[in-house]
């Protein structure tokens, strides 16, 4: 029997070679484009860019929003982390903004008039789309929230025109409540808000929230620091120890570890520690220590009293954000190195962005499809 | 070795295949080698390789290489399977380290090839579907692209621009970030 006919070999050997180009630098990409047409309608060819997509799974680090410490509300800005220009910012019109989440390609921004929250945007960087989330009302004086996909059985590869929820937590202005309410862009509500009197006078310390499964965890402080969990399918909250460790600083970030556990990661004494809680199957949790990284020599800092503080980390892509004096860094957990990612600024909390951007746009798209 | 005619012999020889270049040479390989080509393996599987394998897209000259890459890797499957059942045995570990190792060097040695001999152990590696060849020599294809201008792109794979003047400065207009 003669062997099964050969399938059409160039066409297929390009796609397969295009396929392995990096996406964290998406001027790979579009290089390529620019090379033939055929190169130019595999490159915004849907099917090629779902395998695209999943042949790389996670998505890269496209860039960072920021929310300072001192100087209030920072400059509506999305700063690319790659040769891409910055994407035009819904606050490029002067309006005032605030970044509050990044999660699965959009990016929740509270909109300001004077002073008073407006409502909030879900925008989506990659295309400029966004849709809007009305105001919520209860009284808080800090607060965090978190933007997730709710579409079944999604692999957030592609999914930011699909449903979304924002779980939005906060306390008031006595700091013994804590409120929390969740958004559904199925409905257009917000849920009946739930409340817990935390009765020790922790407030939400309002940086970026890791959602674990169907729990968002945030940081809270007074003195010391503690964690805040809220359930948003059961609409409970509730509060989790740190690790014994952790308590006396507030700059940790929270995130969802490799194995579906919560992280932990602060710096102490010029080192980074990680930490994962290992619930047994009894319920019982243990906070443990899965990685240390030396800074002193990987961080260049301003002066002996500078110090290194943890300000975000990007799940996924596996890096950690540390602020010193003499700027902003990234640190990745897989190879321990270390890159400066901005200027110096008074970082509070930092918001990545990670998303794929293909040459599947503009003149591309439309030369392509006439092909 | 011409001792006793085992068994065992019988079925080492049962189990070599022949395959055929485009140009009518024939080489001989154990089943172990030819079924990293899943291809080859549906062509067993179906019944279908009495006579010899005809693979009338491969050549003598590529097909020798893509065969002394399905051998080596051929091996180093089997020692991972030998060993796996004593793996935390930390001599073990040593041993796959170094087979690993050495798989790699060989991987680095086997690309150091010009393009046109890369482009068909693509194409040979596509057709034959060979899995890790194929990611081997894309994953190289690539890489050399990365960090070329589309220029420089065409000029080493001999690729013909079909896009038009106004086409290429409309895109290169709006996509200026990526050329600079």
């Amino acid at each position: 029997m003669a062997p099964p006919p050969p399938p059409d070999l160039i066409d297929d050997a390009i796609v397969e070679i295009l396929l392995r180009l990096p996406p964290d630098e998406p001027e790979h990409l579009f290089r390529a484009a620019l090379v033939c047409k055929p190169w130019l309608r595999i490159l915004c060819d849907p099917a090629f860019l779902r395998r695209y997509r999943a042949y790389h799974g996670d998505p890269p680090l496209l860039g960072l929003l920021h929310r300072l410490l001192l100087d209030g509300d920072s400059a509506p800005r999305f700063a690319s982390t790659t040769s891409m220009p910055d994407f035009p910012h819904p606050g490029s019109d002067g309006r005032r903004t605030r970044p509050l989440d990044c999660r699965h390609g959009r990016v929740l921004v509270q909109m300001l008039d004077d002073d008073e929250s407006a409502g909030y945007l879900v925008w989506n960087p990659v295309s400029g789309d966004w849709r809007a989330v009305p105001e919520l009302d209860f009284d808080r004086a800090t607060y965090t929230a978190a933007v997730f996909c709710t579409a079944d059985g999604c692999d957030h590869l592609d999914c930011h025109d699909g449903p979304f929820h924002v779980a939005f937590v906060g306390s008031d202005a006595t700091w013994h409540f804590l409120w929390a309410s969740v958004y559904s862009s199925e409905t257009g509500v917000w849920s009946t808000p739930v409340s817990l009197d935390n009765g020790r006078g922790f407030h939400i310390w309002p940086r970026r929230a890791t959602l674990v499964g169907n729990e968002m965890y945030f940081t809270m402080t007074q003195h010391t620091a503690i964690i805040g969990k809220y359930i948003w399918v059961k609409n409970c909250l509730s509060v989790v120890e740190p690790p014994p460790q952790a308590t006396n600083s507030r700059w940790v970030s929270l995130m969802t570890m490799v194995d579906g556990s919560l992280g932990l990661a602060g710096a102490y004494d010029s080192s980074l520690y990680l930490w994962s809680r290992k619930v047994n199957s009894e319920g019982a949790a243990e906070w443990v220590v899965c990685r240390i990284i030396e800074l002193k020599t990987k961080i260049p800092m301003e002066n002996p009293s500078d110090r290194a503080s943890v300000v975000g980390s990007a799940e996924g892509v596996g890096v950690i954000f540390v602020r010193t004096g003499v700027g902003l860094f990234i640190v990745e957990l897989k190879s321990e190195r270390v890159r400066k990612v901005d200027e110096p600024g008074a970082y509070f909390s930092v918001f990545p962005y990670m998303n794929f951007y293909t040459p599947d746009r503009g003149s591309l798209l439309s030369i392509a499809r006439a092909l | 070795m011409a001792s006793a005619g085992s068994g065992d012999e019988k079925a080492a020889a049962a189990a070599m295949i022949t395959l055929i270049s485009s140009d009518n040479e024939k080489f001989e390989v154990t089943e172990a080698t030819a079924t990293l080509s899943q291809t080859i393996r549906h062509m067993i599987e179906d019944g279908c390789t009495d006579g010899g394998v005809p693979l009338p897209n491969v050549t003598s000259k590529i097909l020798a290489r893509v065969i002394e890459y399905c051998k080596k890797h051929a091996t180093a499957a089997a020692g991972e399977e030998g060993s796996s059942s004593s793996f935390s045995d930390a001599a073990f570990l040593e041993v796959d380290r170094a087979f690993l190792e050495e798989l790699e060097e060989f991987d680095d040695a086997f690309l150091e090839v010009d393009r046109a001999t890369l482009f068909d152990l693509i194409l040979a590696a596509n057709y034959l579907d060979i899995k890790g060849l194929l990611n081997l020599t894309c994953q190289k294809v690539a890489d050399s692209v990365k960090g070329k201008t589309p220029e420089q792109i065409r000029e080493m794979y001999n690729i013909v621009n079909d896009l038009t003047p106004e086409e290429e400065a409309e895109i290169r207009r709006e996509t200026q970030w990526a050329f600079e």
